[in-house]
């Protein structure tokens, strides 16, 4: 009946705009936020094109959530249904690209979430829960856990959810290109951030100097994330599709076209893309979301130009590119040594690998302490047992553990790991302790 | 005493009802007639309904007459390609390249952008679209269609070129704009809907002369009849649109793209005016001669398309039902295929039994029903023949022909039914569909329902309804179809504009400060009236709604700079309950 059915169209379009969802109303996550992109798209008419397939997104399981979570003190409590919509959005999107429904899938939705952690008092960021971690666990539990999966985030923010999610996972390797930490929010992300002793090389960053632009991302492309990837050969490359790189952006200061980002696209050919940040909601979205879909569609993206004639765009400051091509040159190194390097010299000889960090909830105002114990294992990526002390303002702390599973845990690590959660109690300074196994799906909760 | 004459030009017959309505507003219908369709003269076939009908209002005091016209005429020439050739003019800005939209006409891109908030990004350069006239005009254009990025936001540019085109290209006057057929965005659609309106718009004119024409020598021997003066009786002529709603003949003279359809939303209507609502979700089955036309109710509303009207190819935005059509019909080919019967697409023509020479389902239920119309034996011989090949008796084929036909018919409502579920394109009074529809009663009509409805209904486990009057069930849908007429209103407070695309309006607020969702309501209700009254939708009983509305605040550096409102205001759908004798 349906002739255009009889191909496997070339792009999934997973559109959740949350028009009735705001941090706050003046908030830059704001309902208004995709409306002129809405708006954009549907008088292209790009919906109509024979290549592209729209999909409602599915509302994410309490399941999907723990694989990837540990929400303090629940879910509902930090989340609401808009979070579920967009993370189950991002699942309907990767189904469709694993079930070969299309080749490729765009979820372009909001609030977004790739600032978000594993432990989650509350939203950073802007972000709540990880639509892309989400999705990956998703995959990796419904399609085969030994998947291979590389994202790519090209949010002008650093990605520090999805790496502290995947810092010792050596089945994802994570990118991120990102403004310098060092002039913008979080401020993590910086070279020497390599991953953990199980996924050492695995996590790579570049920091871009202020005020680059095209040339210096897609320098960093075509010299660093396309021979990575060449090598890793990942089963599916996800794009953490940040728009705030453009230079048109109030809350960045980077120069990215929207012709920048459709360049990005057509290099990468991603499966997946993820629409995280960006926030110049009128000028610069709505060019640069049709910018990608056509890029993604293999279609001629030439015509889309911002309709400012590009007046406020700035060229980029001087030695921009030669510092990018300095970085990229030390990742390459990293990259090529990541087996041979010795790991004691980095993660010591202790049993456990222990690090300590103070991780600040920018949008809703918590300050955390965390303490991480990796064990140190070569049969194995090893278990986790994480330490977590919270508080909002001046509330109460809220203080917990949870010992982690990671995928492929060896028998050792499974015995230790359980007799470590048999071991911790909820007193004695803990409210609540969890167990997150992954590969057996068991989330246990003792307060 | 007010009458309705309803007319539905179908693929076999055309079907034709005459309908009273009472003091309460009810119709009963009068009389029923049918003709064989000529598709190479629809004016003819047309033409015989109406004077069979309008026999019986001689007697009666006519006073009021109404009449519903549902043709093929406009769909049939989008589908052969029949019309002018057509200058088709348009403006973009910054996306999709012109050549990547698909269209399979060619378009002449001038310059000139607005963006998606109305305003003017780069103006319009007159210079280039006076020598795309030109050269259009050189190669032979007789009509015109202008179409702008964004032009429902701001129909400036259109509106500058329809100017031009009046003073220097009077032979081309009136164009078809893209703002005053569709208030809603999709730009390659809104080119298609222009191209083809424009495209047609002389054949709807000349139709319509010839039906006006007509009518008034009706209406003069009608008044002989009766012995009334003719002016006492006030004649309507309305036509029948996609989404089952009626449109004043003389003012769908510049709208003729939206009378396409109008057969699909014929039988729909029928089925609303002849049953009760029902909660459940109900297919409709308007089984005919050479189609089968398969709509959808949820809640006792039609399901209809999201974006618009799919026509020849082309995707419209004219509103419409949503309705699919198959090539299964009573005159549909038998034929035998690996030791299987299968049922159309193609008609085979009259049944044996009534006249023709080709075995038709129409033969096999001649067979069955034992000759209660038709010629049972030119039947049996024409199964006879037919079952040389397939082996049983022609009693047998005749079963297995019934069991082929109501087999194809259940799977194509299943298809409909996959596709529903997994597409987020169709919408329920502009709520999405939820999901797990599944079918839950069956209403059918035409010709053969009473045949077939009852097994295709015991197939798919579910009850059903055969319609009072189901052979001319469309017919009656035309007559109790009343106007629908539909604005939209965009108000950008930090903009200080209001526009109303479909009456040409762009207003700058007074006080934009002030202007609140109960006064765009108050507005978009008033210019929904306004637009009625001016497209000939207007009726007295006609209620308004308001029936889709968003409202943003717009922040700008964390300050609140204006609300954004858009509103569709509508004559609320409406149909005339028929109560069976």
């Amino acid at each position: 009946m349906d002739t255009e059915r009889c191909t496997i169209p070339q792009l999934g379009l997973v559109f959740f705009p949350a028009f009735d969802w705001a941090i706050s109303p003046d908030h830059p996550e704001r309902e208004e936020r995709l409306l002129y992109t809405r708006d954009q798209l549907v008088e292209e008419g790009l919906l109509d094109l024979p290549g592209v397939m729209e999909f409602r997104p599915k509302v994410a399981t309490e399941n999907d959530l723990k694989r990837t979570h540990i929400c303090i003190p629940s879910i509902p409590a930090v989340l609401t249904k808009a979070h579920l919509i967009a993370a189950g959005g991002c699942i309907t999107a990767a189904k469709a690209v694993m079930e070969q429904k299309v080749k490729k899938a765009f979820a372009l939705l909001r609030p977004p979430g790739h600032h978000a952690m594993r432990l989650v008092h509350g939203a950073r960021g802007f972000c709540t829960i990880n639509n892309e971690a989400i999705l990956i666990e998703y995959i990796r539990k419904h399609y085969g856990s030994h998947l291979k999966i590389a994202v790519v985030d090209t949010d002008a923010h650093h990605a520090d959810g999805s790496q502290d999610i995947f810092y010792n996972d050596p089945g994802v390797l994570h990118i991120s290109l990102h403004q310098d930490g060092r002039t913008l929010y979080p401020g993590t992300g910086n070279l020497d951030e390599l991953g953990g002793p199980g996924a050492y090389g695995l996590t790579l960053n570049i920091p871009l100097p202020p005020g680059s632009g095209d040339r210096e991302l897609l320098f960093v492309t075509k010299n660093l994330v396309l021979p990575v990837l060449e090598e890793f050969q990942p089963d599916l490359v996800i794009n953490g599709a940040g728009q705030d790189n453009h230079y048109s952006d109030p809350l960045t200061h980077m120069q990215v076209t929207a012709q920048g980002y459709a360049e990005l696209n057509k290099l990468l050919q991603p499966d997946l893309v993820v629409l995280e940040g960006g926030y110049a909601i009128e000028g610069a979205l709505p060019y640069v979301n049709v910018a990608i879909i056509l890029a993604l569609l293999g279609m001629d993206y030439s015509r889309v130009l911002e309709p400012d004639g590009q007046r406020d765009l700035v060229p980029p400051p001087p030695g921009a590119l030669e510092l990018v091509k300095k970085e990229v040159a030390y990742l390459r190194g990293v990259w090529a040594k990541r087996r041979e390097i010795d790991l004691d010299k980095i993660f010591g000889t202790a049993p456990y690998y222990r690090r300590e960090r103070r991780i600040y909830y920018d949008t809703d105002d918590i300050l955390e302490h965390q303490v991480d114990q990796i064990k140190r294992c070569n049969k194995c990526s090893g278990y986790r047992v994480i330490y977590s002390r919270a508080q909002k303002r001046v509330a109460r702390e809220i203080s917990v553990a949870v010992v982690h599973l990671p995928w492929h845990v060896c028998a050792d690590c499974r015995a230790e790991a359980e007799s470590a959660y048999e071991r911790l109690h909820p007193d004695g300074g803990l409210d609540r302790v969890y167990l997150q196994d992954v590969e057996k799906e068991v989330f246990l909760e003792k307060q | 005493m007010r009458y309705i004459i309803g007319i539905d030009v179908g693929g076999t017959n055309t079907n034709a009802c005459l309908l009273v309505i009472d003091q309460g507003g009810q119709g009963h219908v009068l009389k029923m007639a049918k003709a064989p369709t000529r598709h190479e003269d629809l004016f003819t076939s047309t033409r015989q309904a109406l004077a069979e009908i309008s026999d019986e209002i001689s007697s009666a005091d006519c006073r009021d007459l109404e009449i519903h016209l549902s043709t093929t005429l406009i769909t049939n020439a989008i589908v052969e390609g029949k019309g002018d050739p057509v200058a088709t003019i348009i403006t973009t800005g910054p996306g999709l390249a012109p050549e990547a939209m698909g269209f399979a006409f060619p378009v002449s891109l001038v310059g000139g952008v607005i963006d998606h908030r109305g305003r003017e990004t780069a103006p319009l350069v007159m210079d280039e679209v006076r020598s795309a006239l030109k050269a259009a005009v050189d190669q032979g254009a007789r009509a015109v269609a202008v179409v702008g990025k964004f032009s429902p936001r701001n129909p400036g540019h259109e509106l500058a070129i329809e100017d031009l085109i009046q003073q220097e290209f009077p032979g081309l006057y009136p164009p078809t704009l893209g703002h005053r057929l569709s208030g809603r965005l999709n730009f390659p659609r809104r080119v298609n809907t222009c191209y083809l309106n424009a495209k047609v718009a002389r054949l709807q004119r000349e139709f319509i002369d010839r039906i006006r024409d007509t009518l008034l020598w009706e209406l003069a021997a009608l008044s002989a009849r009766t012995g009334q003066e003719a002016q006492k009786t006030r004649l309507r002529v309305f036509l029948l649109k996609a989404d089952g709603g009626t449109i004043e003949m003389e003012k769908a003279v510049n709208r003729p793209v939206e009378t396409i359809l109008s057969g699909p939303a014929a039988s729909v209507m029928g089925a609303l005016a002849l049953t009760e609502p029902s909660e459940s979700c109900v297919v409709v089955l308007d089984i005919g001669g050479t189609t089968t036309d398969i709509a959808v109710l949820v809640g006792g509303k039609p399901l209809a398309e999201k974006d618009g009207a799919v026509v020849g190819g082309f995707k419209t935005l004219v509103p419409a039902f949503f309705s699919r059509s198959i090539g299964l019909g009573g005159d549909s080919t038998v034929s035998y295929q690996e030791g299987r019967i299968k049922i159309g697409p193609t008609r085979a023509g009259t049944a044996a039994a009534l006249g023709g020479d080709a075995l038709t389902p129409t033969d096999a239920i001649v067979l069955t029903e034992q000759g209660s119309f038709g010629d049972y034996q030119r039947a049996l011989t024409v199964l006879e023949n037919f079952s040389r090949n397939t082996g049983g008796s022609p009693r047998e084929l005749a079963e297995e022909i019934h069991q082929a036909f109501c087999e194809q018919a259940v799977a194509a409502i299943n298809g409909i039914f996959a596709d529903l579920n997994s597409c987020p394109v169709y919408t329920v009074s502009e709520v999405l569909v939820p999901r797990g529809l599944k079918p839950e009663k069956i209403i059918g009509l035409g010709g053969p329902a009473a045949f077939y409805i009852p097994r295709i209904a015991h197939l798919l486990g579910v009850p059903y309804e055969v319609l009072p009057y189901y052979e001319g069930a469309n017919a009656v849908g035309a007559a109790a179809s009343r106007p629908t007429a539909a604005i939209t209103l965009r108000a950008d407070t930090a903009l200080g504009k209001v526009t109303i695309p479909e009456l040409d309006q762009v207003t700058d607020l007074a006080r934009p400060a002030l202007f609140d969702r109960r006064k765009a309501e108050q507005l978009a209700l008033e210019s929904a009236r306004g637009y009625a009254e001016k497209i000939g939708a207007y009726y007295p009983e006609a209620q308004f709604e308001v029936d889709e509305e968003e409202v943003f605040n717009m922040v700008r550096g964390f300050y609140t700079v204006g609300k954004l409102f858009t509103m569709k205001a509508q004559v609320k759908p409406d149909v005339i309950k028929v109560v069976p004798k």
